[in-house]
Order: C-alpha cells, then sequence, then structure tokens
C-alpha cells in the first residue's frame, strides 16, 4: 500500500505561482497642478504621505525580521505539527478520491458482484472451483511440521485427537450399563389390547395423533412386503384397480347385451302375436303389454313402444 | 452418571495427525466395505443440524459418483426435499408403494443436476403410514434398494428427532451411524442417549459430526471444543462442522451447502466429512482455535491503510 499512498500523496502538485501578465503597479506621480492653490494643496498632500511612510518605515523597523522571528521561534513541536497538519490532510484527501472513484464505479458489474446484487457465477467471471481434494486445496493448507492448518485465510492450531480405543470401550460400557434397551418391533396404537403372541417388551404403544397411527390399512403385511420388493410391471392396487373396473364394465355390458337381448326378445314375440291374433280380444293385449325393466320393476310396454301403436291404445281407451 | 468429567478421563499420548496427508494429492476417496452401506443420520435433539448434514453428505456422495439414496424418515415433518431442492417432485412416497400404488423405483426421486442422489420420502405431511408394520418400512426398502439392478453405493436415512416410532424405524436397516451433536450440554446429553440406544440396536460403528462450532467462542472459552464433546461421548469424530451464515442461505435456496461456488467453510467441512465416511476414516487432529497472526512492521504508509 506504501506506494499507493506515496501515488496518492504525489498527486497533489504543488502549482506554481504564474507569472503575472499585467503591468506591475507602481505608485502614481503626484501630479503637480498648474493653480496656486493646487500647489499649496499638493506639498500638503505629499507631506501627509510622506508622514505615513514614515509611520510604515517606524512600524517595519520596530517589528523584528520574519525570517528571523521564525528562526527564534521555530522548534521540533512546530515541524511534528506541521507534518501531522499535512499528513492529516492527505489522509482526508485521500478518502475523498476513493469516495468519488467509487461513486464513479457504482452500477458496474464489479459492484453489483460486491454488493451481492449479481451472482458472479451466473456472469461466467467467477474463478470456477479449482480444487477436487477438500484437505489440500487453495482454501486449506495445512502444515503437519507445525501442526496449523490456513483455512480461509485464517490460521488455527491443529491439536490431535486424545481419544483412545480403551476410552472409547469404557464409554460403550457406560452406556449399556445405563441405556438397556430392546428396540420394538410391534407398533400398537394406545388403547389397543395386547395380541396374545407377542412380548410386551417389543411393543411401541403409538398415540392417536402419531403419523404412524392410520386407523386400519387396506393391504397385509404380505402384500406390502411384495409391493416394495416388486421390480417391474404394474404396481398391485393399481393392477388390482384396474381389474376390478374391467370386470365391473365387462359385467355391466354383458347385463346390457343381456337386457337388450331379453327386449328385442320380448318384441319379436309380441309382434309374432300380434300378427297371428289380430282378430283377437284386447283383453289379451292388455296383458301382453306388461314387462319387466332391468330393475325387475313392471312397465307398460304402451309408454315405451313407437306412436305407431294407437290401434293398440285406441282399443284400451275404448274399453 | 452420563458424563465423566474431563479432567478425571486419563490423557493419552494422541495419534499422529495424519490424516491430511493420505487425503493429500487424491481426486476422490476410497470406498471401504460393502454396498450398499446403510447409514442413520440422528441426533435425538432437534434442530441440531441432522437434515443439513444429511443432504450435504448425500449431495457430496453423488458429487464423488456414489450413487446415494437420502430417505426421509421423517413421517410428520419431512424437510430433506426442501434442503434437495425437490419439494415440487416428490408426489410418490414409500406410503404408496406400501400399498402398491407405484413402484419402489418410481418413488424414488431423482435430482436434476446430481444424477447419482435419488430421494425417497417416508410418507406426505398429513397422511399417515399404516401401523402394522411402520416399522418393517425401511428395513424392506433398504433390502429391496440393495437387490435392485443398480443398487446404490449409500442409503443414508435422515432420522427424525426423538427416540419415538419415528426413531425405531429409521434405524432399524442401519448399519453405521452419524451422530450429528450441537457443542452443548442439551444437545450431548441427548447424543449420548441415542448412541446408547444405537448400541444396544446391535450398531457399533457410530461417529460423530460436531456441528455449528465457533472457533471464537471455543478460544474464549465459552463454548466446548470438539474434543471436549468426543471425551465426553467418547466416539470418533467423523467432522467439525463451523457456524455458517451460508447454510440458512443455501437451505432457503435448496442447493446443499458442499456445491456453493465458491466455497463456503461449512461446506468444505461436510465435503471433509463425507470423505472420511466412505473410507471409514475418522479426524486425528481438529482445529482448536483460531491463531494469532504475526503482526506486520507497521511502515510509513500504514496509516494510509497500506
Amino acid at each position: 500500500m506504501a506506494p499507493a499512498s506515496v501515488a496518492v500523496s504525489l498527486s497533489f502538485r504543488v502549482v506554481p505561482p504564474r507569472p503575472c501578465r499585467r503591468r506591475a503597479r507602481w505608485p502614481r506621480p503626484i501630479r503637480a497642478s498648474s493653480d496656486g492653490s493646487g500647489v499649496a494643496n499638493g506639498d500638503r498632500k505629499v507631506g501627509a504621505l510622506e508622514g505615513r511612510v514614515g509611520d510604515l518605515r517606524a512600524v517595519v523597523a520596530s517589528v523584528p525580521p520574519a525570517v528571523a522571528a521564525i528562526k527564534k521561534n521555530i522548534g521540533l513541536n512546530f515541524i511534528a505539527g506541521f507534518c501531522l497538519g499535512i499528513t492529516l490532510l492527505a489522509a482526508v484527501a485521500r478518502q475523498v478520491i476513493i469516495r468519488i472513484h467509487e461513486r464513479d464505479n457504482k452500477g458496474s458489474v464489479a459492484d453489483l458482484i460486491r454488493r451481492g446484487q449479481l451472482k458472479s457465477g451466473q456472469r461466467g467471471i467467477a474463478k470456477p472451483r479449482v480444487y477436487d481434494d477438500p484437505f489440500n486445496n487453495p482454501l486449506v493448507k495445512i502444515d503437519e511440521d507445525t501442526s496449523t492448518a490456513q483455512v480461509f485465510g485464517k490460521e488455527y492450531r491443529l491439536a490431535p485427537i486424545r481419544l483412545t480405543k480403551e476410552q472409547q470401550a469404557m464409554h460403550q460400557k457406560r452406556r449399556s450399563r445405563t441405556y438397556q434397551w430392546k428396540r420394538p418391533t410391534v407398533f400398537l396404537k394406545e388403547g389397543d389390547s395386547l395380541p396374545p403372541d407377542v412380548d410386551p417388551d417389543t411393543v411401541r404403544w403409538i398415540p392417536v395423533n402419531h403419523p404412524f397411527a392410520a386407523a386400519s390399512t387396506e393391504v397385509d403385511e404380505e402384500t406390502a412386503k411384495q409391493n416394495v420388493y416388486q421390480k417391474d410391471g404394474v404396481p398391485s392396487r393399481v393392477k388390482a384397480e384396474h381389474e376390478a373396473l374391467q370386470t365391473r364394465l365387462e359385467a355391466s355390458n354383458n347385463v346390457n347385451k343381456f337386457s337388450s337381448s331379453q327386449r328385442n326378445m320380448q318384441l319379436s314375440d309380441r309382434q309374432l302375436r300380434l300378427s297371428s291374433n289380430e282378430s283377437s280380444g284386447s283383453r289379451q293385449n292388455s296383458l301382453s303389454g306388461t314387462v319387466k325393466n332391468q330393475n325387475g320393476q313392471p312397465t307398460l310396454e304402451s309408454e315405451k313402444r313407437s306412436p305407431d301403436n294407437n290401434s293398440q291404445s285406441k282399443s284400451l281407451e275404448e274399453q | 452418571m452420563a458424563f465423566a468429567p474431563r479432567l478425571l478421563l486419563p490423557s493419552r499420548c494422541p495419534p499422529p495427525a495424519s490424516s491430511p496427508a493420505r487425503h493429500g494429492g487424491r481426486t476422490a476417496p476410497e470406498l471401504s466395505g460393502p454396498t450398499p452401506r446403510v447409514v442413520v443420520v440422528t441426533s435425538g435433539k432437534g434442530g441440531v443440524g441432522k437434515t443439513t448434514t444429511t443432504a450435504n453428505l448425500a449431495a457430496s456422495l453423488a458429487r464423488l459418483s456414489l450413487s446415494a439414496v437420502a430417505v426421509d424418515a421423517d413421517a410428520g415433518l419431512r424437510n430433506l426435499d426442501l434442503l434437495l431442492g425437490l419439494e415440487n417432485r416428490v408426489h410418490l412416497t414409500a406410503a404408496d408403494v406400501l400399498a402398491g400404488d407405484c413402484r419402489l423405483d418410481q418413488a424414488l426421486v431423482r435430482h436434476r443436476a446430481l444424477h447419482d442422489l435419488q430421494l425417497l420420502c417416508l410418507s406426505k405431511p398429513r397422511s399417515k403410514l399404516p401401523l402394522a408394520f411402520g416399522s418393517k418400512t425401511l428395513t424392506w426398502v433398504a433390502d429391496a434398494l440393495r437387490r435392485a439392478a443398480n443398487p446404490p453405493a449409500f442409503i443414508l436415512i435422515d432420522c427424525p428427532a426423538g427416540v419415538d416410532a419415528g426413531f425405531v424405524t429409521a434405524i432399524a436397516p442401519a448399519e453405521e451411524a452419524v451422530l450429528v451433536t450441537t457443542p452443548d450440554i442439551t444437545a450431548l446429553r441427548d447424543a449420548d442417549r441415542v448412541a446408547g440406544l444405537l448400541e444396544c440396536d446391535g450398531i457399533k460403528d457410530i461417529k460423530i459430526i460436531v456441528n455449528r462450532v465457533r472457533p471464537d467462542l471455543v478460544k474464549g472459552e465459552d463454548m466446548m471444543s470438539a474434543l471436549d464433546v468426543q471425551e465426553m461421548l467418547g466416539l470418533p469424530l467423523l467432522g467439525v462442522v463451523p457456524e455458517d451464515a451460508e447454510v440458512i442461505r443455501s437451505t432457503n435456496r435448496g442447493v446443499p451447502l458442499v456445491l456453493n461456488d465458491p466455497p463456503t467453510p461449512a461446506g468444505l467441512a461436510l465435503e471433509q466429512a463425507t470423505w472420511r465416511l466412505v473410507e471409514r476414516d475418522a479426524m486425528t487432529a481438529v482445529m482448536v482455535e483460531e491463531q494469532e497472526r504475526p503482526k506486520k512492521k507497521a511502515g510509513f504508509f500504514s496509516f494510509f491503510g497500506g
């Protein structure tokens, strides 16, 4: 940083005094006027001026020369103060310059990344991960000679593990004495009765509101196990549902077929009967007009038939 | 007595810190043990970072091209999907597999960026698991994954807090455990109890991750160090994760911390823990305190910021 600060401090150049282009101001000559009163006035003015100059000379003579005064009063304190002042001035100026520089860079990609508003990884300017080994990479350096590790720029002391196999065994013994436990293998809902073939020590009682406390399962244990082990094919429930649906569909198709064939048969019988017994009585017609629907309920055939059987209806009405 | 005072424990000469050297110069850890390895991430106490650890371990494993299935065993309050950014893609769960609504491979949600990472949720938030075989669900799932055509290298089970039915279900298929704890006395007591229950269940391979460590507080003796935690629990250390504000950011973004670019201290610590997990290794040295940097000789222009 030192060269930078040097550069910064040198950036202030001392501006040399500009040569004065204007004509030097010389005391104007006092003009003598032509008239007598003017002469008297002029003498008086010259006298006053000379008096003032004399006063000034006296003042200058009474004041000790500046160089002598500086030589007399200057000391280490003055030099230190002067240097401190210059230093402070330079530091302030540096801060101002930095702020101006930052203001100039606002909104740049680097600035946005620095402020976390932009992911550097997406911009293609991030440094890729340059390691495969998490124990030895630019971010993790382990120095075995000094037993130190440098992780993310910070140094840590490496302390060796003190646990021995004996201590480990001792802790295991302590725990086995303290915690004597047998893993439950049967889950039962609280309030249920204990099955006769189950060891009470292997039972875990589950509260009703527990996620495991489903009221009942639709599959038995063996089926569930088979479901888990199933490697390919249609899952069992999906298959079962599909088969059930298929069966129902087939059953409904059969019923439709059956009902439609039955109806056709009845219709043909009726037509035959009608054609053969055209002259027979209306009583017989009214009896043959009742059929049963899909649900077995009796319905009047005339209600379902087309309006071309007006003769039958008319005959019934006539009766 | 749950904890032995630190001063009463005999101090032995420790093994040399050789772990960093062993890892040096390699690009991937060596997978140890038969696969799939079923690891349960548990703690006992809630809010110590189980789910964050699970998500990051799984993501880090997938980044190392080790296929991993992360199972959220928290039936009531699942969050692993959020941390992995998969919350909008979980439509089928293990409960649906049990019911026969889908196959197991259909219930696994594959991560879009990390193809070796898959997520399985136990159930939907407001649904209930069948009681009769709730404890056996994950055992079957782990076994089915083991028998799959392409079995994963790791099955990481995110255990719910507490030691009730959810815990029992989560630990049932596990062979090893990662115990996450924070360096405070409440978390340590629960961790010790959980370690005891795990050991009673036959899980002997238990390692601890000390989460949310603040070296400045440790240095000022306002917080227990990872070594103190280890001495109290008597378990090998898998990792020490420092407190990091980036954890909250990564959680909200749904991107695991280990995928952060640029890397973060917590992300790197979790990556290191993943390497140790893969190699069945443990920490041999921990960073305990921040060292004072030697002060540079102040120059004349240091006043200006140099």
